[in-house]
């Protein structure tokens, strides 16, 4: 008797633990679809630019799309593929909110999430690198800021970088949130 | 055994030790409950993070170098113009020396809270401090890593929409290096990663 009434104990510990844990997962759901809006938000912002100003010479055309600049085609690839593979894991969230006690499957989320965190940051860095440069332009290499005359385009590469970089600052809190929940078992 | 309904009860019999030192007994069993955990795994996960972590350093800080003693200068010039390139004449190179440098110098003070994790293999906190601050470093160094490559690749390519002309051509070694030092960063990053990957896993176990 005396050995089950210490069992019992054992047993009522574990429940604020499993609620926590819980907790923890339905956070990081609720993250991941976050992420995915703003994700998807960016590169549907990024892919649909185009611009055409209202006049032309015989040299040099004036529309800019945002596949003349290879780093925007990485960037609107980078970020598609993250906010695929975002909507492809929110089933595998659903499971660790339910079972807390899913260790390897957690493991695997999180190696899967570095990787499409690190991919995220290079789209977005890559881009910010080149929006700047055709914000300010560089007088010692002679490149010259296209801002000035595509205005609209501008702020819209602009406008797209944001959601990439809060897809990012998610993607941190995702990961933390998994390795808490891993810790806490 | 006793039949009561549809359930038994089975005594257990007390024997008198047991009833006399029951208070001394009963913790004893409690104790005895959790199987002990094997500390193999954890030790040589952490000594693969610091193998790693001194290896990232020598990346991380190779790459700063190398960027930040890109300077060229061409053998000729003009009335005008002196034809001298240095990575402080593009933002994004400035950007990368100093993100490099800022990971180099986290990397080396995390080295006591790595050799910690080792001597500790079962201590959740240190391993949760050192996944925080690996990720958040792994994010910077991606970030300076990409944004000089994209300007690297303009640097080699140069881009005709936009009317930037390639300027590798003119000053090749200063590219040389430049792309040599995103290469080291990039390098920096991919075991920043593995590190990241390996406190996950140690968390598991802990």
């Amino acid at each position: 008797m005396k050995a089950g009434a210490a069992l019992d104990v054992g047993g009522a510990s574990k429940m604020p633990t499993t609620g926590i844990s819980r907790g923890v997962s339905a956070l990081g759901f609720i993250l991941r679809v976050l992420a995915f809006i703003c994700t998807l938000g960016s590169a549907i912002a990024m892919g649909t630019t185009n611009e055409t100003l209202p006049f032309f010479t015989r040299f040099i055309r004036f529309r800019a799309e945002y596949d003349d600049l290879p780093t925007f085609t990485f960037f609107v690839a980078a970020n598609g593929v993250v906010s695929g593979y975002l909507i492809l894991s929110l089933p595998f969230s659903i499971f660790h909110i339910m079972r807390s006690a899913a260790q390897n499957s957690r493991i695997v989320l999180v190696i899967f999430d570095t990787i499409m965190l690190a991919l995220l940051t290079a789209g977005a860095s890559a881009s910010a690198a080149i929006v700047y440069l055709a914000h300010k332009g560089n007088t010692k290499t002679n490149w010259f800021a296209i801002c000035q005359q595509f205005n609209s385009f501008c702020k819209r590469i602009s406008g797209s970088l944001i959601g990439s970089f809060g897809g990012i600052l998610l993607f941190i809190l995702i990961i933390l949130l998994a390795a808490i929940a891993l810790s806490r078992r | 055994m006793m039949k009561r309904g549809d359930y038994t009860t089975i005594d257990v019999p007390e024997s008198a030790a047991r009833s006399s030192s029951s208070k001394e007994k009963a913790p004893a069993m409690v104790a005895a409950a959790p199987v002990p955990r094997p500390t193999g795994w954890n030790k040589g996960l952490a000594i693969f993070d610091l193998i790693l972590r001194i290896s990232a350093i020598v990346a991380a800080l190779a790459a700063a170098a190398s960027m930040g003693t890109s300077e060229e200068t061409l053998p000729f010039f003009t009335q005008f113009f002196q034809f001298q390139a240095g990575y402080d004449d593009i933002p994004t190179f400035q950007f990368f020396v100093i993100a490099m440098a800022i990971v180099g110098g986290y990397l080396v003070l995390s080295l006591p809270f790595s050799i910690v994790c080792m001597v500790r293999p079962h201590a959740a906190g240190p391993r949760l401090l050192l996944l925080i601050s690996d990720l958040v470093a792994l994010t910077l160094t991606t970030a300076a890593g990409a944004a000089a490559a994209a300007m690297s690749y303009l640097a080699h390519n140069g881009n005709p929409n936009a009317n930037w002309l390639p300027f590798c051509q003119q000053f090749g070694d200063f590219c040389q290096k430049a792309t040599g030092a995103v290469v080291g960063s990039f390098i920096a990053a991919v075991l920043l990663s593995v590190m990241v990957l390996i406190s996950t896993v140690a968390l598991r176990r802990v």
